[in-house]
């Protein structure tokens, strides 16, 4: 039997997120060779996104050119995508697990009387050919197993955890959607904002993190851990500890109370490892921790240590990372 | 102006996680209970925003099972809501928030109300599926990962900034709204003594689960099922670097992250 799935790709300033092709890559890890993937963009950049969503791997893809869906509100997108959902006889959405995603996988599943199941990591099915999904709870304590007991779900797919698939040339038709523009009242997106010091990736969304803590004395040396973030390419963490004393904002809290984190690689600079920050990051790849105090908690979470000032230590890995790397 | 401030409790941070003896959930024996972060935020904000507009009042709701969702409520009194009302649910694990979303959307139906407030997710299923789900069901507008809320109540207006990836972003929306809050306050209210003691006696309003199912029909049932509860293998401890200078520090890590981990991007 040909099943049917509809993934939902995401459009920023312009361009599709990596992390909708990976909801592709997801797709293709459940789905069957008889299967139909198709996908959906909506927006006024959506016809221009649609061949390299394609090439990810997609028989189709529907394009709603809306230009009220550029940043959709979470009850216009759930229209356009259980109306689009409904029109493919999808069985299964699957989206990134991005903010917005996540959003919007709670109103699309209820509309459309579907499962649904967030932060998913693996794809299978179990014998009697249910779906069944992986998805780290508790802060990536633990692991859950769930089965989907409805003809129908939703998937958000955690940021990282599907490979995306290699383009391949592509002729999947782009179809035009009509545009399902929300009434009046359902609340408007008024603009945005880029985040001081959100030149690089998002917190949620990098596949390397560094963080720093308390270790760091003060607001102005915590540009040492900027500066190797930058040389990583990669996202810029905190301790509450940090956060607390207003060296950096909130919005860089990993933690129990700040953002939870699942990248390949997390480097914990002067941090000492309590509990509430650990719930944040235990489940990254590869966890580094570089600390002046050998017995610090990090230690036990860590897979590499250094044990030292990080003052020293700090400024050498970025240069070896810069020159390793080929940066001037 | 009517909010409603939706919470459950979850496990305390500090709990020591185990799978129950069938190994499909954790279990639940021993655990000590507390309200959720991002929904003690959610508090804190219904809180403030009562504060800053006189009349208004705060209901906590909870669904799920007795004993500890009713404490969660009457945490949430001692805070200072000004009334609660317990969705009694038999099970000791909430199948799924879907089903929770349900439940309380059959109860909200038939009530006046101007702003839901919810947590973005609870720390321990981490699915964040339930106050987009109560939205829909409620017909309602919805938006997530909603931070610095404030109402304008001359045009019944709420305006807030969401955490999107990269940044953020300014919104409004008219109330009769569902807003599940990303904001974390690291130092929101604590209870004091005395209303500790009085939210001892306080009545909570009770929902059997028999009138919630009845209301329900046939989506009373869950839609998903938790088969599997797995703790990681612990880690071996961490490979500690030799060296004599902090650039052979550096070498080396950055050796084994490219050799032995291969992360290294
Ligand atoms: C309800 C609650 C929620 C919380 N939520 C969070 C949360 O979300 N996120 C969070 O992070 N915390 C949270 N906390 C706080 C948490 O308990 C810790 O207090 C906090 O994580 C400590 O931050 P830190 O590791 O930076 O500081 P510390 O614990 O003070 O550690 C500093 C570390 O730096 C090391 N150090 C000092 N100087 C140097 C040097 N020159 N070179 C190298 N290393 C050095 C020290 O050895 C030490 O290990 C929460 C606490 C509570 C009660």
């Amino acid at each position: 039997m040909t099943a049917r799935v509809l993934v939902i790709g995401e459009i920023r300033d312009g361009h599709l997120l990596a992390s909708s092709l990976e909801a592709v890559g997801a797709a293709r890890a459940c789905a069957g060779p008889s299967d139909r993937l198709e996908g959906l963009l909506v927006g006024p950049a959506a016809a221009a996104a649609s061949p390299a969503f394609a090439a990810a791997g997609l028989a189709s893809v529907a394009c709603v050119a809306d230009a009220a869906l550029e940043r959709p509100t979470p009850w216009a997108w759930s229209r356009a995508i259980v109306a689009a959902a409904t029109a493919a006889g999808a069985e299964l959405v699957i989206l990134a697990g991005t903010a917005a995603g996540r959003d919007v996988a709670g109103r699309v599943a209820a509309r459309w009387e579907a499962a649904a199941v967030t932060g998913v990591t693996a794809i299978g099915r179990a014998p009697g050919g249910r779906l069944r999904l992986s998805r780290p709870v508790f802060g990536g304590r633990a692991t859950q197993e769930v089965e989907v007991a409805a003809p129908r779900a939703v998937l958000a797919v955690r940021p990282h955890a599907f490979p995306a698939p290699a383009p391949t040339a592509s002729a999947a038709p782009a179809t035009e959607l009509p545009g399902g523009t929300g009434p009046e009242g359902d609340g408007r997106i008024l603009g945005f904002e880029h985040v001081e010091g959100g030149a690089g990736p998002d917190l949620g969304d990098a596949a390397v993190v560094v963080s720093g803590g308390r270790g760091v004395r003060a607001a102005d040396n915590f540009s040492l851990i900027e500066e190797l973030a930058r040389s990583l390419g990669a996202a810029v963490g905190a301790s509450r500890a940090v956060t607390d004393a207003g060296w950096r904002p909130v919005s860089y809290q990993v933690g129990q109370t700040g953002k939870s984190v699942t990248p390949q690689l997390y480097v914990a600079v002067g941090i000492s490892g309590a509990i509430q920050h650990l719930v944040g990051m235990v489940s990254s790849r590869v966890i580094v921790a570089i600390n002046s105090d050998a017995q610090a908690p990090i230690f036990r979470v860590a897979d590499y240590g250094i044990v030292g000032d990080l003052f020293a230590i700090v400024p050498a890995l970025t240069r070896e990372v810069r020159r390793v790397r080929g940066i001037a | 102006m009517e909010i409603v401030v939706c919470i459950k409790p979850v496990p305390d941070a500090e709990t020591r996680l185990r799978a129950n003896p069938a190994g499909t959930a954790l279990d639940g024996e021993g655990v000590k209970w507390a309200l959720a972060g991002y929904d003690e935020s959610a508090v804190e904000q219904a809180l403030l925003l009562k504060e800053a507009n006189p009349g208004s009042r705060v209901r906590a709701v909870s669904f799920g099972p007795a004993p500890r969702t009713e404490e969660v409520l009457r945490a949430a009194l001692a805070l200072g809501a000004d009334g609660a009302t317990f969705l009694e649910h038999p099970a000791e694990v909430v199948p799924d928030p879907l089903l929770a979303a349900r439940a309380v959307a059959a109860h909200l139906g038939r009530a006046t109300w101007d702003l839901v407030l919810v947590g973005k997710q609870a720390g321990d299923d981490e699915a964040g599926l339930f106050g987009g789900a109560l939205a829909e069901l409620v017909d309602a507008p919805s938006f997530g990962g909603v931070m610095a809320l404030t109402y304008d109540a001359s045009a019944r207006r709420f305006t807030f900034r969401r955490s999107v990836e990269g940044g953020a972003e300014a919104a409004e929306v008219p109330g009769r709204a569902v807003l599940a809050l990303q904001q974390a306050w690291n130092d929101p209210r604590t209870a004091k003594l005395p209303n500790i003691l009085k939210s001892r006696r306080a009545t909570i309003d009770k929902v059997a689960w028999a009138t919630t199912a009845g209301a329900l029909g046939p989506l009373g049932t869950p839609t998903t099922q938790s088969v599997g509860f797995r703790l990681p293998a612990p880690r071996s401890g961490a490979k500690m670097i030799d060296y004599r200078t902090p650039e052979e520090a550096a070498e080396k890590l950055v050796r084994l992250l490219q050799e032995e981990a291969k992360v290294f991007p």
